[in-house]
């Protein structure tokens, strides 16, 4: 028994372990140097997982859509079909990259690395496990959220570069989808930040280690998972990408690999909006004790990640005019709502309380 | 109830997805073809006599057959071609033969890659077909 919590706990902070292990290499453990060394060695970690997940979300998606259909998806190349997405991305490299004439080439090209950078960015606040923040940020929420809506000038600067008016109204649409739901968005979380008193991401996670704030947030976390969808530009409301009818909305002229950084940027998008879902409403890495921190972090964010996917093949695409009315009509006030109903709870509690 | 079609939409996705696929790994697995399936054109040389009767009723004139008077006047069949890139697989012609010399059969591997691999010899097709077998 002393053997297995002991195998237990250095499994449970074996980054943490190898992050010390590093940081011995240096005179004094804690110089600019070594924090220097460890930031690098960070941003490396969050750059794989982005890429990996890319990877392997793709793939699943497109088994996830084979299955609902009771087809069995990509099965040819290696075993039943999982090194599919590695045959795409070669394909992808193989492709001329075309830049389309009277193009802002300047914008034209930055658009796909700010949509691609940017999940680097948002994941780096996310506690993957005790004390394994990237960056421990007391803004966390508010950075995480200020992060995530640069995409929509990205999408606008890529409609506008392409120099194409099909590009151009599809970034509009794109840029007003995403400015209404972020609003219900940061509402939802709100709720949770009422409760915890505060935005760092690492406080939040410890305060839900006796209960997972979907119970005390229900609505919040619905609210948070539909704007979130809509968010990421995912079906139900990816009408304006809307693979079945029109052709890529903002990324019609990209060809190659800055298509393949849209496509790449998208799931990493949906990584880093599951993983904060995972973070603020299902108690993060806090678990049960029989399985290390990080492995729960990363079943509940794919947990999300697969509601995703089934919601994707399940529901029709929404209408535009449904779109904002579903946001202005119907999340908004209920999310405001949710504040005010979490104020009065937080209120009689302390009443009853006496705190 | 708001949202309740929702809900049932996703149970239905969810048990499609856990339940059996319908795919069939074609190239592995042979698919079981419906019986009427008309996909491919067979001959019987030694039944057939040479009456023209299928070249007559072809809707497409996909049929050219020459034949040579043999022993006691009887017609005997020399060469019969399709054209089968004009072929419709009616059955017109099988149904026209008086001797169910010419079959419709279920072959369906029939794609090539040159044009002029489209016009059938059928005896060098029943004779070829009788090897592999």
């Amino acid at each position: 028994m002393e053997t297995i919590n002991n195998l237990m706990m250095t499994i449970n902070n074996l980054f943490l372990i190898i992050t010390a292990f590093i940081r011995s290499f240096f005179a004094d453990p804690h110089s600019l140097w070594a924090n220097l060394t460890m930031y690098v060695i960070n941003f490396i970690i969050v750059v794989v997982i982005i890429v990996l997940a890319a990877l392997i979300l793709i793939l699943l998606e497109r088994k996830v859509a084979g299955w609902t259909s009771q087809r069995s998806g990509p099965n040819r190349l290696g075993p039943r079909g999982w090194f599919q997405t590695i045959a795409d991305a070669i394909k992808l490299l193989g492709k001329e990259d075309l830049t389309p004439a009277g193009a802002d080439k300047f914008m034209f090209k930055v658009a796909p690395m700010i949509i691609f950078s940017l999940p680097m960015l948002s994941l780096a606040v996310i506690p993957f496990g005790k004390g394994l923040a990237p960056i421990n940020l007391d803004l966390g929420i508010i950075y995480y959220l200020a992060i995530t809506s640069i995409s929509t000038v990205a999408f606008l600067m890529a409609g506008w570069g392409s120099n194409n008016k099909y590009a151009l109204i599809g970034g509009m649409r794109e840029v007003a989808q995403m400015i209404s739901y972020e609003i219900p968005l940061l509402f939802s979380v709100l709720g949770v930040v009422m409760i915890t008193q505060s935005f760092n991401l690492g406080v939040i996670v410890e305060a839900q280690s006796s209960i997972p704030f979907i119970v005390l947030q229900p609505l919040g976390f619905v609210i948070f998972i539909i704007a979130g969808m809509a968010e990421v530009n995912r079906a139900p409301f990816d009408l304006v990408e809307a693979d079945q009818e029109v052709v890529a909305g903002p990324f019609v002229e990209y060809t190659g690999l800055r298509w393949g950084l849209f496509f790449l940027g998208e799931y990493g998008n949906m990584t880093a909006m599951s993983a904060l879902a995972a973070t603020v409403f299902l108690g993060g890495w806090q678990g049960p004790g029989f399985l290390p921190g990080w492995i729960w972090f990363w079943m509940k964010a794919g947990i999300i990640i697969f509601f995703m996917m089934w919601v994707r093949w399940t529901f029709p695409r929404i209408r535009i005019d449904h779109l904002m009315h579903f946001a202005w009509k119907v999340l908004l006030p209920l999310s405001i709502a949710n504040i005010f109903l979490t104020g009065l709870g937080i209120y009689i509690y302390r009443l009853v309380m006496g705190g | 109830m708001f949202g309740k079609g929702l809900l049932q939409g996703l149970g239905i996705t969810l048990k499609r997805m856990v339940g059996p696929n319908i795919t069939e790994f074609y190239p592995e697995q042979k698919p079981n073809l419906p019986i009427r399936v008309r996909s491919s054109m067979g001959l019987q040389k030694d039944k057939c006599i040479s009456c023209n009767m299928c070249a007559m009723a072809c809707p497409n004139g996909v049929i050219k057959l020459t034949s040579e008077k043999g022993e006691n006047n009887k017609k005997v069949l020399k060469s019969y071609h399709m054209d089968v890139g004009r072929c419709l697989f009616c059955g017109m012609c099988t149904e026209v033969c008086p001797t169910k010399a010419l079959t419709v059969t279920q072959e369906y591997e029939n794609a090539v890659y040159e044009p002029v691999d489209l016009k059938w010899d059928m005896i060098e097709r029943a004779e070829r077909k009788g090897k592999v077998e």
